[in-house]
């Protein structure tokens, strides 16, 4: 009788002590939790170097693990730089003084979280903390009215001091990963969402458009949309997260990059998804098959109607226009020799496409570039989306692209312009980027030269073009 | 009709000539000058111590100019009655005066998704006895529902289309004879003169109805007689300028006078007054006499002009002819050979030297150079095999070219009222510079808002390309599909092109 008395006071005094520590937990306050969380967030500086100028950006940064890993929103960096004109990333902690900074170097782009990375210099490690050291498991998911909090931060003047924001959870959409939409701004793009117990919930995406009507002593009101550039009432789920964090890319150019090989791919309205008697789920048309593509080798069309992958039929996504993300999405998580089984609907017709995923061809990031001061302008090598703006059969590919004319150079006098295709020099056809640079050099160079001419195709119509250089 | 500036300046002009009436005219203004045409700010005016007909006083220096303009301006709101005029003028030139018309046109328009009718003013030149008058095409086109003509002697009496050509901005109606004899109205003819005659400098007088101002005639000079201009949307949406030069002339030229002749002292027709630069001194522009008597005799015979098409677009070689080693005033410079053209299919390409048109050289050195051997090959009749001799780097070779019927980039437009659609057939030139794969299709060009098309998101610029899984190859395609859901208005789904993405659609009645 003794040891069973004894068991439940153990057992009542554990459950007492138990719930003393969650009551601790919970009645943390929120100031000490977010000064914790804090150390998961950096500001992160860098500029891109054109030919003529250097741009320097500052977006926000989040600490993945304790390599120094630290992701960038997809926005902070355009995807047609090449990393060669990224330069110079500096970190920064939060409310530290902006002349202490550690180094980073780019690691390149995913295109599943859509993030850019990089990773800082070990000496700076230490001051970070990785934000899955706030990963609760089995933390439930925030659902609407639930109050989240997050965090901001200010200008580098201000040495990136940290803000608390906090909101409660407006509605939770699909888009087409889980997101919430917060009722006010909850944390800075990139920067992390967390719930009142301090578990990670989300990562903030940007802000809301609000409409407001501005009114002057003169006029009217008229109809303004505002969005924060600054603060986010949009974040995404942690769910959505968590299991991605660890897709660091292996290069700078996210090789190898899954590549369906298909364009202009549109949501189906809703009127046209009853029309086709696709009731309750999303439809992708398929407005071009690309030449040398997977989809085009497993025979599909344009006008091809998307309604089902690997024999699940699309969810019904709101709205409509984020469903051709949902597609790219599924690509992205394959690899290159992946199979993604397709239905489509061709007319009448539901057909089953099996194409195997391929690596994608070289892209705009990895095309050779060079630039020509005296001549004004810089080539890049003719590359896959150059084939298919310029509607031309991958056998036709020649020349080099125009990427950049210098203004008031001899190049923009003669009327050349960025995305010009350049087929001859001085009369003379120009077949690779190596013949093209070669030729240009020389040109660059030869200080007797008084002009050249080029012969250049813009939209289908080509022009002569005489370059004047004195 | 209230004393503005404009109308004080162009009073000036008109005291020139005594004939003019300064009461009982037209005294409506024109409503909005739908006609594209000429520019919007008044000219300078001319001297005050000018009479008719003297050009020695005509060009005082800048300063000098202000200030007498000015003086002018002031002089003539008070002093209207005394400036009466001294010279005479020619008979030839009272004849011509008794032969320039006002043309007022109302045809239907595309507002939006919607058919309307709008009004505009224009004016003319009676050629020949029975009645034929040359005017611009953009005063009269085919959408002309109403044409009315006010002769010099203010009788109003209507008209009808004859022939219209937008490349040279022509058009010729017909007065309504029948009422002519009916009514026993008269009217004189004017004559041609030769444009290929007139120099630099030459004087000249334009006659016309600007901004509705009736029969008011201003005088200038020919500023240059072989000037370039080329505008590939410049009559109604339709190309101009590519066949033809044109007189340049610093007689005043405002919205109105289109249509109105450009005449010498002895009122011989030397040019059709058409566009003016907008914003502009004095810089106005008429089709040559020469161009003119051509095209009306065509229209008159025709209706309509058939030119042909090879598909080069031709540059000047200016500055070029050491790269290309030519020698002086040969060659044209090949810039670009339309994709499936004439000239492509026969391996003509840019870059290439055009040397000799069927073994007769061309000189395509200046810019002012090209409209004639445009022209040389578009009148050609359709189908004939032309002989280019064509250089290419150190080679030189003949090709033959089979032309082929030209047409305009701006294809037929119809308008889908039930729908709130209008439309223009997407043109092979069209399909050509958007890099459509062919020429089928209907350009979206207007959407009323709160009908079927545009509730189902078809925006502007975009190419419906399939009704209900037919395709819409031809403006009939779409009519046909149109007329049965007139007939049983029911859900249709419409397949559009919009910048190369497949959109979908569902227009509800």
């Amino acid at each position: 009788m003794r040891l069973p008395r004894f068991a439940a006071r153990v057992s009542a005094f554990l459950f007492l002590f138990g719930l003393f520590l969650r009551v601790a937990a919970a009645a943390e306050p929120l100031a000490e939790l977010w000064r914790e969380r804090v150390k998961s967030v950096v500001a992160v500086e860098f500029y891109v170097e054109l030919e003529t100028e250097r741009r320097p950006n500052i977006t926000g940064g989040l600490v993945l693990d304790r390599e120094g890993t630290i992701a960038l929103g997809g926005n902070a960096i355009p995807n047609f730089l090449p990393p060669s004109q990224l330069k110079d990333f500096r970190v920064y902690r939060p409310g530290h003084p902006s002349t202490d900074y550690g180094q980073a170097e780019y690691l390149g782009y995913d295109a599943v979280t859509g993030w850019h990375y990089i990773r800082v210099d070990s000496a700076f490690r230490a001051n970070l903390r990785p934000i899955t050291d706030f990963v609760v498991a089995g933390a439930a998911a925030p659902v609407v009215a639930d109050e989240v909090w997050g965090v901001g931060m200010r200008g580098k003047d201000e040495d990136f001091e940290p803000t608390f924001l906090s909101s409660r959870v407006a509605v939770l959409l699909t888009l087409p990963q889980r997101s919430a939409i917060a009722l006010g701004r909850v944390a800075a793009p990139q920067l992390p969402v967390f719930d009142r117990t301090g578990a990670f919930a989300g990562v903030g995406l940007a802000g809301y458009g609000e409409s407001y009507f501005q009114y002057s002593r003169t006029e009217r009101g008229s109809p303004l949309l505002l969005v924060s550039g600054d603060e986010a009432r949009v974040f995404r789920l942690a769910p959505e997260v968590l299991p991605y964090l660890g897709r660091v890319p292996a290069n700078v150019y996210g090789r190898p990059a899954a590549w369906l090989g298909i364009m202009g791919v549109q949501a189906v309205p809703p009127d046209v998804a009853k029309f086709l008697n696709l009731q309750e789920q999303s439809a992708l048309v398929v407005s071009e098959v690309l030449e040398g593509g997977a989809a085009e080798a497993a025979g599909m069309k344009e006008r091809d109607i998307v309604v089902a992958v690997d024999g699940k039929p699309l969810p019904r996504l709101k709205p409509p226009q984020v469903a051709p993300s949902w597609l790219e999405r599924e690509v992205a998580l394959r690899k290159p020799g992946d199979v993604l089984a397709l239905t489509v609907l061709r007319g009448t017709e539901r057909i089953e496409l099996r194409p195997r995923l391929q690596d994608e061809p070289r892209t705009l990031r990895e095309a050779d570039r060079q630039y020509f001061d005296r001549l004004g302008l810089t080539v890049r090598e003719f590359v896959f989306v150059d084939v298919v703006s310029n509607r031309i059969k991958l056998a036709e590919r020649t020349g080099v692209i125009v990427h950049y004319v210098k203004p008031n150079s001899p190049s923009a006098a003669a009327g050349l312009r960025a995305e010009d295709w350049i087929r001859e020099i001085d009369g003379v056809e120009v077949k690779t980027f190596a013949e093209a640079a070669a030729k240009l050099i020389k040109l660059e160079n030869d200080q007797a030269r008084t002009e050249f001419v080029l012969l250049v195709s813009r939209s289908g119509e080509t022009s002569v073009l005489r370059v004047k250089l004195r | 009709m209230g004393p503005s500036t404009s109308l004080k300046r162009l009073r000036d002009s008109a005291s020139a000539h005594s004939r003019v009436p300064e009461g009982g005219t037209d005294s409506r203004r024109p409503a909005v000058q739908s006609v594209r045409a000429p520019g919007a700010r008044p000219s300078r005016p001319p001297s005050g111590r000018a009479r008719a007909g003297d050009p020695r006083h005509s060009a005082p220096t800048l300063n000098v100019g202000r200030v007498t303009a000015l003086f002018c301006a002031f002089a003539v709101f008070f002093f209207t009655p005394f400036a009466t005029a001294h010279a005479k003028m020619s008979a030839g030139f009272n004849r011509l005066l008794d032969a320039v018309v006002r043309i007022d046109v109302r045809e239907w328009s595309i507002d939006e998704g919607a058919r309307r009718y709008a009004a505009s003013i224009g004016s003319g030149v009676i050629l020949s006895g029975d009645g034929l008058i040359l005017t611009n095409a953009h005063v009269v086109s085919p959408r002309a529902v109403e044409i009315n003509v006010t002769l010099a002697n203010l009788e109003r009496v209507g008209a009808t289309l004859v022939g219209w050509d937008h490349w040279t901005d022509l058009a010729v109606i017909r007065i309504d004879m029948e009422e002519v004899r009916r009514r026993g109205l008269v009217f004189a003819h004017a004559r041609f003169g030769d444009s290929d005659d007139l120099f630099p400098g030459e004087t000249v007088y334009a006659v016309g109805t600007p901004h509705g101002l009736a029969r008011t005639v201003t005088r200038g000079i020919i500023s240059n007689n072989r000037r370039y201009f080329e505008d590939t949307t410049g009559v109604r949406g339709y190309e101009t300028g590519v066949f033809n030069t044109w007189l340049q002339t610093d007689a005043a030229i405002n919205p109105g006078n289109s249509g109105g002749p450009l005449v010498l002292e002895n009122g011989d027709v030397v040019g059709i007054n058409s566009r003016a630069y907008v914003g502009a001194d004095n810089l106005g522009f008429a089709i040559p006499a020469s161009t003119a008597r051509r095209v009306m005799a065509d229209l008159v015979k025709d209706g309509k002009i058939v030119r042909s098409y090879i598909g080069i677009s031709p540059a000047p070689l200016q500055d070029l002819e050491t790269f290309y080693s030519l020698k002086q005033n040969t060659g044209v410079l090949i810039d670009n050979a339309d994709v499936g053209s004439p000239a492509a299919k026969a391996g003509i390409r840019g870059g290439d030297i055009l040397l000799a048109i069927n073994g007769e050289r061309v000189d395509g050195r200046f810019p002012e150079l090209l409209p004639p051997i445009q022209n040389r090959i578009a009148s050609l009749p359709v189908g004939t095999s032309v002989r280019l001799t064509i250089k290419r780097g150190e080679q030189q070779s003949d090709y033959t070219v089979v032309t082929e019927k030209l047409e305009s980039r701006h294809g037929e437009e119809w308008v889908f009222e039930k729908w709130g659609l209008s439309v223009q057939k997407v043109s092979r030139a069209y399909a050509r510079e958007h890099q459509f794969p062919d020429a089928a299709g209907l350009l979206v060009v207007g959407l009323q808002p709160g009908f079927s098309a545009a509730l189902s998101g078809l925006a502007v610029n975009d190419v419906v390309t399939k009704i209900n899984q037919q395709p819409i190859d031809t403006l009939e395609a779409a009519k046909k599909a149109y007329d049965a859901y007139v007939e049983h208005p029911g859900t249709i789904l419409v397949e559009v092109n919009r910048n190369r993405n497949v959109t979908l659609h569902v227009f509800k009645p």
